[in-house]
């Protein structure tokens, strides 16, 4: 197949096309994000190139027409709840997995079950939980029943990355800790774990993204104090204005920054990795 | 002493372990030989406590140990893919033991880098503590795996064919050393293999297990000599086996009529040892031997030994051995007709059932 | 999956019943936290929106009196049928081109880039954008598809058009598009990973005996990566299903989904509607996936 040089051209061709199409919307949105304000719209020509609204977005312009985002308690409470989602699903996520690592009978029911908390589009189970808050007078808040459903929906990929890394995982390492006298938590602590860290790091980074950008389950249930998508989602029913492509762009740069931490963090555990890696290709 | 009584285990209904007894002494060196799929993995295994039996006790020194779970046994366990930690250099995987064991754990880091040098200068690895396991060949991981195990002093050391991963060469060299360690720290080791030659070399007694059963149990060269089981004759890969029927004393091959006196009518088998026989050529067979008409099929030079291969009339293909050290090898041309004889007093005999006429009943196998 | 030679659990006879941490009991108690917050957090709130559905709704308020007025209502209402018709094929529409969009993409990127490392950056470079909230990058659209958005600038200027094209934005088009964007990546993915799967010798040995490369991509390729092809219709599936934020970003809300009139009634506290409108995406999505499940075993695929 990949001998064939004249298709080989066309698809590299049509993938580079396919990369544009992805990206150009980004590209429009960075261009847009330095039009002249307060008076330039989301729209081109751009009139003056100016650093205008990410100054707004960070509030130091005089007040205008254009109302600042919403976004300091916002994003405080979305990194927040990012942040704990990503702890309880990846410590379920993880101890789901291992539960795995063993036939059981009903096995199939609780793996559907589980996953079908990502399948289940958002709006339902927003819904759902916003109709069981209603009638248990339980007030809607960003900390409870929408951290709640965060869990639920980013769970189930912390246990399909924990899973498909346990399948990967050589057994008779652990076996060899037990044989050698060591309690399985203090063989879980002491090997597997940092075994299967890069997996939890995976896991966790999964778990955290979703939940920071999660919003149709948080419209339902997450109350008056919102968090940062529900606040952009707010912007919808009024007139755009380009602070909100800056504050993209910014966003942006922002999810860079956890990428590279994350990539750090992984190059931190690849020496254990590699030698785990040699260790495979020998057996 | 670990002792097994009635030890059962079956995978998805198929048995794996079937009603095994065995006793386990101290210091000694135990071989298990079978087939693959015999079931020496899940025996050992059983008796680590990583599988758990359907039924019948697991007892160490009188200690019911049947469900405990592995760590508490003081077993040691060594497996062939070694289950190095890949994540500690070679110190480190040997001290973890030691470090991080539930009973009797050692805090005193001056008494684990003793006991830990120590071991490592045992098995000759005292230069390469400090490197990762990954960066060591297949020699120096058995080693590291074994050193990691014998340091904790288990009272049974279990190895799950410790040299299947090793070339030629490197397995006749931790055949000896083996032997060497175990003799140094007077630990029990229990060695499963499915190499012949390893179990008849290595073991002061041997086991022989085939359909989670065990068919001998008994020091290498009883079994070797005298195989309870035609199985077993089968798996020491030393028998001349011929398959037919009894009848008057006598077993029938082709025309001939090889004497078994005491061998009950029926089916039955007759094995005599490949160097045992002789080809003649030329020759006559002596006096009160047993012959059979061959033709010479090929040959095959082992250094100090020769293999001959030869058909007999019915199709059986029958070895014979010969040590350069006792006669001059002969050569013969393909397709050239002979004679294989023996002493009739060297042939075993086996009944219907494939035990040995003559052996005594398999019992308490102690 | 798990180890082959680990005895299945609930053969268990007396003689186990106190065998340390072989038991069942282990695989139980790893899994009763999440099986437990599964249940009260997934299964409760779900049973709970179909009975909310047989409620009986007036204007201002709901009673737990059971009715079907509210699923009549549905039913016969042109409104409502008609978004759950609209919703359906737009589904179909995103759910096709997703895939024609994305295959050639996954199968350079599976079959024709052999360094993992190329291969790697490929995949992370259609990955990136998802860094960006997802509410922006519906909202980067806007001044794309506009009256004088960039394509239309781009398309006048080089000729190609005289008149700017209006269809472009606030349409059920626009919502096409953006959908498309944001979860071809969703179909890329799995694709890519299935192609990159295959045994490169399994190819060669068909070039050996001849055949062309339509029939080696037909007979082996497209076979070998259909795993992949239902993992991510799934992913779009309920991603499409589910959708209500691009529809009302890119349509200037005039084009209405499900989720839409579920935002909308629950926006007017009509929980009812709202929940029967839940059920039947409920269903649909049930029978999606079922189906495509028979195709493939998601748990094989791991």
């Amino acid at each position: 197949m990949q001998n064939n040089g004249f298709l080989r051209t066309a698809l590299g061709l049509y993938t580079a096309l396919f990369i544009i199409f992805l990206y150009g919307p980004f590209v429009v949105m960075g261009i847009l994000s330095f039009q002249a304000g307060p008076e330039g719209g989301p729209q081109f020509p751009i009139i003056e190139w100016s650093t205008y609204w990410y100054r707004h977005v960070f509030g130091l312009t005089p007040p205008s027409r254009v109302a600042p985002l919403p976004i300091g308690e916002a994003l405080l409470r979305s990194l927040t709840l990012a942040f704990a989602t990503m702890v309880v699903s990846t410590v379920l996520g993880t101890l789901t997995a291992q539960g795995f690592r063993r036939n059981f009978r009903g096995s199939g029911p609780v793996f559907y079950l589980v996953v079908l908390g990502m399948m289940v589009p958002g709006v339902l189970l927003g819904l759902g939980m916003a109709l069981v808050a209603d009638q248990l007078d339980i007030a809607r808040t960003w900390w409870g029943t929408a951290f709640v459903l965060h869990v639920v929906y980013t769970f189930p990929f912390a246990f399909l990355v924990m899973l498909a890394i346990f399948n990967r995982f050589d057994k008779s390492v652990e076996e060899a800790a037990w044989a050698l006298g060591v309690s399985p938590g203090r063989t879980f602590r002491k090997i597997t774990f940092p075994m299967i860290f890069p997996g939890v790091l995976s896991a966790m980074l999964f778990a955290f993204t979703l939940s920071y950008d999660e919003f149709p389950r948080t419209l339902f249930t997450g109350g008056s104090e919102v968090t940062m998508p529900i606040a952009i989602y707010g912007t919808f029913a009024v007139e755009i204005h380009p602070n909100i492509f800056a504050f993209g762009v910014l966003t942006t740069l922002f999810s860079f920054a956890l990428l590279s931490t994350y990539g750090i963090l992984m190059a931190m555990s690849v020496r254990r990795a590699k030698f785990a890696a040699v260790q495979e290709d020998i057996e | 002493m670990l002792e097994l009584r009635r030890v059962t285990k079956a995978f998805a209904g198929v048995p794996a372990i079937d009603a095994v007894d065995l006793t386990i002494h101290d210091d000694e060196y135990l071989t298990l030989l079978g087939p693959s799929g015999s079931g020496k993995s899940t025996l050992l295994r059983l008796i680590a406590g990583l599988e758990v039996c359907d039924s019948g006790t697991i007892s160490l020194d009188g200690e019911d140990i049947t469900y405990s779970p592995t760590h508490l046994r003081n077993l040691g366990f060594v497996q062939q893919s070694y289950g190095l930690f890949p994540h500690m250099n070679v110190f480190d995987n040997v001290a973890f033991g030691l470090r991080h064991r539930t009973h009797n754990p050692i805090e005193d880091s001056s008494e684990v880098d003793r006991r830990v040098k120590a071991m490592l200068d045992l098995v000759g690895l005292s230069e390469l503590g400090q490197r990762m396991v990954g960066q060591l060949s297949g020699g120096q991981k058995q080693r590291v795996s074994l050193a990691r195990t014998l340091v904790t002093e288990p009272k049974v050391c279990l190895l799950d064919e410790p040299l299947g991963a090793l070339d030629a060469n490197l397995r006749e060299r931790m055949t000896v050393e083996l032997r060497k360690i175990r003799e140094a720290l007077g630990v029990t080791f229990m060695h499963v293999t499915g190499n012949e030659d390893e179990a008849l070399a290595m073991g002061d007694r041997m086991i022989v297990l085939d359909h989670g059963r065990l068919l001998q149990v008994a020091p290498p060269d009883m079994v070797y000599r005298e195989p309870d089981n035609v199985a077993v004759a089968r798996f020491v890969n030393a028998y001349n086996i011929l398959e037919g029927r009894v009848s008057d004393g006598a077993f029938l091959q082709d025309d001939a009529r090889l004497p078994a006196a005491g061998a009950p009518d029926g089916k039955g088998y007759y094995a005599i040892r490949h160097d045992a026989a002789t080809i003649h050529h030329g020759s006559e067979p002596p006096e009160g031997a047993v012959a059979l008409p061959a033709t010479f099929v090929t040959e095959e030079f082992l250094g100090s030994r020769f293999f001959y291969f030869l058909r007999l009339d019915d199709g059986t293909v029958f070895e014979v051995e010969r040590h350069l050290s006792r006669e001059d090898p002969i050569h013969l041309e393909a397709g050239t007709r002979c004679m294989v004889s023996w002493d009739p007093r060297n042939a075993l005999h086996f009944g219907a059932d494939g035990n040995r006429i003559g052996a005594p009943a398999m019992k308490g196998a102690a | 999956m798990a180890d082959q030679t680990v005895p299945a659990v609930g053969t268990a006879g007396p003689a186990r019943r106190q065998s340390g941490f072989f038991a069942r009991h282990s695989t139980w108690l790893l899994l009763a936290p999440g099986i437990v917050w599964m249940v009260l957090f997934l299964v409760v709130p779900l049973g709970m929106m179909v009975y909310v559905s047989f409620w009986t709704q007036t204007t201002f308020s709901i009673s737990s009196d059971l009715t079907l007025q509210s699923w009549i209502t549905f039913f016969s209402s042109e409104t409502y049928f008609g978004a759950l018709l609209r919703t359906l094929k737009i589904w179909i529409i995103v759910l096709a081109l997703t895939f024609v969009i994305g295959y050639p993409t996954a199968l350079f990127i599976g079959q024709f880039v052999r360094d993992k490392t190329v291969q790697t950056i490929l995949l992370v470079t259609c990955v990136i954008p998802f860094w960006t909230s997802f509410l922006i990058r519906v909202l980067a659209w806007r001044p794309m598809l506009g009256l004088e958005g960039a394509i239309n600038i781009v398309l006048l200027r080089l000729g190609i058009i005289s008149e700017p094209i209006e269809v472009l934005l606030f349409t059920e088009l626009s919502v096409v598009i953006g959908m498309v964007q944001i979860y071809v990546v969703f179909m890329v993915g799995p694709i890519a990973f299935m192609l990159a799967r295959i045994d490169e010798s399994l190819i060669e040995a068909a070039r050996d005996l001849g055949a062309s490369t339509w029939t080696i991509f037909r007979k082996i390729i497209f076979p070998l990566s259909l795993p992949g092809v239902v993992v991510g219709a799934i992913f779009v599936s309920v991603m499409v299903l589910g959708e209500f934020a691009t529809a009302s970003a890119l349509s200037g809300r005039k084009v209405n989904l499900l989720g839409n009139i579920i935002v909308t009634q629950v926006g007017s506290l009509k929980w009812a509607f709202a929940a029967v409108i839940g059920v039947v995406l409920t269903v649909i999505m049930a029978i999606v996936i079922g189906g495509l499940l028979r195709v493939v075993n998601l748990r094989r695929e791991l």
